[in-house]
């Protein structure tokens, strides 16, 4: 029989919330990819967003605010053959995990990346997130938003995320075919996830996006992959592209894949370079000890450097 | 035989070639059959500040290093006014003779504060504010100036290059001439140093021997030094122990964030990543590596290197104080979720940034609590190299049995201390194997169901379960529940029960010498050594000393600590910090208050002569409540 990919714990966001569609899109990814359950694993930050490996049934950690990505990287760089998920808030990812968020496009370890974009800290009960525009009011805030609106996308693109998507969380079907490429780019992805959250902002609804949303993929002229063949004007091209649909906002939205390049290497590639049958026998498979159950390290060998003769 | 027992410090310009001078010093020792102790004192700073290395040179194994001097090496101006407190009777003092006239306000790198306070010694003594002036101070201790023409000797030896790029090999040179080693152990050390470069080999060894002939013309020589068969041995730092101990003890995967004196671990760990297996066992997919990842922070160092724990490779990050305030909250997760991490604390003066490059023992209290709510963890310190090589393998295989965070002390003193070690024991602690099986769908990551509180570990890869920084169910989801919080919070907690049963005495306390002692003095940490030797001095005078020696503060050997103290006639606690923070642990742990103290927190190495001073003093008073504040160092 085929795994179950949803646990069956009582989901306790709240209803209408924009996280079920997440949830939901994600488990059918994997179920389409038909992966070994046993092979992905999703690391979450704290938020509304957090609770979500809880209910996918593959191995999860529901981790720090703000610090999923750097746990998600522990997993992958230790066993490249797992494929990692993260998921986290827009709050956990691009205001305290900021530093984190931008130090991952650098590395590519190979993770997958969703930012639950509703514009507020849901779990905190609905205070400004970094995505929110200047000026904007909702409901729970006392004052308009004196902050301006940082752009996931654009920040994703200058870290240099290998693929930056946007995904719209009341629509699954793109949503779970963008999760899917995400899961199989071998390199790092980002995806905005239009995420409303309705119990606190009450500007950026599911009818409002609705009215914005446009797919990218719809115009057939749009290509976004840079494969290694690409020259550097061609892929330079590519990324300029991104970046100008990434600045659209506001009466149209573009959703869809902003960005795939496939020609940067993975960062466990490039450690593979310096570490011994690192993608063969990973860090997490070795044997650290002989069959004695002493260390596999003979001192006099590995240390000679430092023997004084 | 006499016995020879040589203490030399070499100081100069940071960048100015200290290091490489001390190395050629010790090694040419190390090549006539002797043993070097030595310890790396540096600012927080990259080029032009004072820098030096004290070192000790004897047949048996040096523990400790001592003032006064026997040599002080002085390499430019500065290092003539900073040590002028380490000159006794019977010194010599080599430096370069142009340098004399070097007014002190010219040595600009000097700090204002040092600076302030060497004017008003020379003031105070009547001497010039010159090179010239502090060394009239030092013969008035009992010095011996050796003024040396440092340029001529090296334009006699080399046709053009700038002279003063050499100073550090003759400064090597004059100390090895003088003190009767043969020239041709220190041509060998510069072959070693210089290893690929023939011409500055060539360019070095005729500086060498233009400086051993004008100390063979001035009769500056002593008699030769008496060489002894030499046997292979390892030289090392405490980073280098540290780094061999992970790297013996099964580590696969290692991360930090640069930070002195931790980083250097990293680097060594980085250099040896590519392990050389033991012959027997070797094939193809045998053959490994460890992973190492320079983060971009400390949060990420510590949450990177759990993540890859859950995973079932052994892994660790080093750091030092800043760092380690910032893993306070990942730690504390780690102790939730039971996940086995080591964190190799280096600890530095603090508070803050504090004296970045120098030594302290502040950061022991802080590694008992780091982190919010109550978790267990382990505490663990090392005292001297071959222990930073023992203690980190045992440190991963803590981490691995109980399930937790085991934070492991070295203080900044030990991490820069470089030692002889004959042997490294690959047999000396096992190293299990993380079990990487499918569980049967019964097995639950967290199971209440054990006698330890030790539930059966399980990886990321092979099954599936939940970890979460909430309270959690035996599975690893969230829970709320009163009574599941109590029972995990008692099955985490019992782990440290079974902790102090399993793990020998040996491996948290150890009391060295005699069980009735007229004294007894109790340290954690690098004194360990210095004290040892106070104790021989103290033992010879006709004084029974022991030393009761920390090295596991949690779980804490309580009852053997209070059985020593309470028996004890005399305790004098050693500590490298101002609260004596060890002292407040035993009375945390035992109700036993020691009194009496000897403390030193202005960030330099005590060294036995100080620590012998202030034991006699505190052991010529009737004062039952006193406190020795050591100040010596530059
Ligand atoms: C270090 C730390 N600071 C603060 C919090 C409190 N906190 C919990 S969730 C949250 C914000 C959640 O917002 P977001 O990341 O956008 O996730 P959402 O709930 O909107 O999905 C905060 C500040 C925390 N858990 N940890
Ligand atoms: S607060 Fe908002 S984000 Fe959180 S569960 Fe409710 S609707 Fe969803
Ligand atoms: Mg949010």
């Amino acid at each position: 029989m085929a795994h179950n990919f949803k646990t069956d714990l009582t989901v306790d966001w709240c209803p209408g919330c924009g996280d079920f569609g997440i949830v939901t899109s994600i488990t059918q990814a994997l179920t389409e990819l038909n992966l070994d359950p046993r092979g992905v694993v999703a690391v979450s930050g704290i938020g509304c967003s957090g609770k979500t490996p809880h209910y996918i049934n593959i191995a999860g950690a529901h981790t720090l605010h703000g610090r999923s990505i750097p746990y998600a990287t522990g997993v992958k760089l230790s066993n490249p053959k797992l494929k990692v998920i993260v998921t986290g808030g827009d709050g956990d990812m691009l205001s305290i995990g900021a530093g984190h968020f931008v130090a991952e496009g650098r590395r590519n370890s190979g993770l997958t990346i969703m930012v639950y974009d509703n514009e507020v800290y849901g779990l905190t009960k609905g205070q400004a997130a970094p995505t929110m525009s200047l000026g904007e009011q909702t409901k729970s805030l006392t004052r308009a938003n004196i902050f301006g609106k940082l752009n996931p996308i654009a920040l994703a693109l200058s870290a240099g995320y290998s693929m930056v998507a946007r995904g719209f969380s009341f629509d699954m079907k793109q949503l779970k075919e963008i999760i899917k490429t995400a899961i199989n780019h071998e390199g790092s992805s980002v995806i905005d996830i239009l995420q409303p959250c309705p119990t606190y902002n009450n500007i950026n609804t599911m009818e409002w996006y609705k009215q914005r949303v446009y797919k990218l993929e719809d115009d057939k002229s749009w290509n976004p992959i840079v494969t290694p063949e690409d020259d550097a004007k061609t892929s330079g091209e590519k990324f300029a592209s991104a970046m100008t649909k990434a600045l659209e906002w506001g009466d149209r939205i573009p959703t869809g894949i902003f960005y795939q390049n496939k020609a940067i290497p993975p960062f466990t590639k490039r450690l593979a370079k310096n570490v011994p049958n690192y993608l063969e026998v990973t860090p997490a498979e070795q044997r650290v000890s002989t069959s004695d159950g002493y260390t596999v390290v003979d001192p006099k060998e590995t240390f000679a450097d430092k023997i004084l003769m | 035989m006499k016995t020879v027992d040589i203490s030399i410090t070499i100081g100069g310009p940071q960048g100015g070639g200290i290091d490489t001078s001390s190395n050629m010093i010790s090694r040419a020792f190390a090549y006539s059959g002797y043993n070097v102790f030595g310890v790396r004192e540096y600012h927080s700073n990259i080029k032009g500040r004072h820098s030096y290395t004290h070192l000790r040179v004897k047949k048996e194994r040096p523990r400790s290093l001592k003032y006064p001097l026997d040599f002080l090496v002085a390499l430019d101006p500065d290092t003539i006014f900073e040590h002028i407190e380490d000159v006794g009777k019977g010194t010599r003092i080599i430096y370069d003779n142009s340098i004399e006239k070097s007014d002190l306000s010219q040595a600009r790198m000097i700090m204002k504060d040092t600076s302030d306070r060497i004017r008003h010694e020379l003031e105070h003594s009547g001497d010039l504010m010159t090179v010239a002036g502090a060394i009239s101070l030092m013969k008035k201790k009992g010095g011996i100036a050796i003024p040396i023409p440092f340029s001529d000797i090296v334009q006699k030896a080399i046709s053009g290059g700038v002279p003063s790029r050499y100073y550090n090999t003759l400064g090597a040179a004059l100390t090895l001439a003088i003190s009767g080693v043969d020239v041709k152990f220190l041509e060998e050390s510069i072959r070693f140093v210089f290893s690929s470069k023939e011409k500055v080999v060539e360019e070095n060894v005729s500086v060498v021997k233009a400086a051993y002939d004008y100390c063979q013309e001035n009769k500056f020589r002593t008699d030769n030094l008496e060489e002894i068969k030499r046997t292979p041995r390892f030289l090392l730092t405490g980073n280098d122990g540290a780094a061999i101990g992970k790297i013996m003890g099964g580590l696969r995967f290692q991360t930090y964030y640069p930070i002195t004196p931790a980083s250097d671990e990293s680097t060594i760990i980085e250099e040896h990543e590519d392990l050389k297996w033991i012959a027997s066992e070797n094939s193809k997919l045998a053959k490994s590596g460890i992973a190492v990842v320079q983060t971009e922070d400390e949060i990420s160092a510590i949450a990177m290197a759990s993540g890859a724990a859950i995973t079932g490779a052994r892994s660790s990050t080093a750091t030092s104080g800043p760092g380690f305030s910032l893993m306070a909250e990942a730690i504390s997760f780690a102790g939730i979720d039971e996940i086995p991490i080591v964190i190799t604390l280096y600890q530095r003066g603090g508070p803050s940034t504090g004296l970045p490059t120098r030594n302290g023992q502040g950061d022991l209290l802080f590694a008992l609590n780091t982190g919010h709510g109550e978790f267990p963890r382990m505490v663990i310190s090392s005292g001297d190299v071959e222990e930073c090589i023992y203690d980190s393998m045992n440190a991963l295989n803590y981490a691995q049995r109980y399930q937790l965070p085991v934070i492991h002390l070295i203080d900044k003193n030990l991490a820069n201390t470089s030692d002889f070690i004959p042997e490294i024991d690959s047999k000396k602690v096992k190293v299990p194997q993380v079990a990487r099986i499918v569980h049967s769908p019964e097995w639950r990551r967290y199971s209440l169901d054990t006698k330890t509180g030790i539930s059966e570990f399980g990886v990321f890869g092979k099954d599936i379960f939940w970890m979460t920084g909430d309270e959690h169910d035996e599975l690893g989801h969230v829970t709320e529940d009163s009574e599941l919080r109590d029972k995990m919070m008692v099955k985490r907690f019992h782990k440290l029960e079974v902790a102090d049963s399993e793990i020998p005495i040996s491996d948290k306390a150890v009391l060295y010498g005699p069980e009735n002692a007229d004294v007894t003095f109790v340290t954690w940490g690098s004194q360990k050594g210095p004290i040892l030797d106070v104790m021989e001095i103290l033992g010879k005078e006709g004084k029974k000393c022991n030393l009761l020696y920390l090295k596991m503060f949690q779980p804490f050997p309580s009852e053997f600590v209070s059985g020593i103290l309470s028996k004890a006639k005399m305790v004098i606690d050693v500590e490298s910090n101002m609260l004596g923070q060890a002292a407040n642990v035993i009375k945390l742990n035992t109700g036993i208050d020691i009194t009496r103290r000897i403390l030193k927190y202005n960030g330099r190495h005590m060294t036995e002569d100080e620590i012998l001073d202030a034991a006699r003093t505190i052991m010529g008073t009737s004062q039952k409540k006193i406190e020795v504040v050591l100040k010596h160092g530059a």
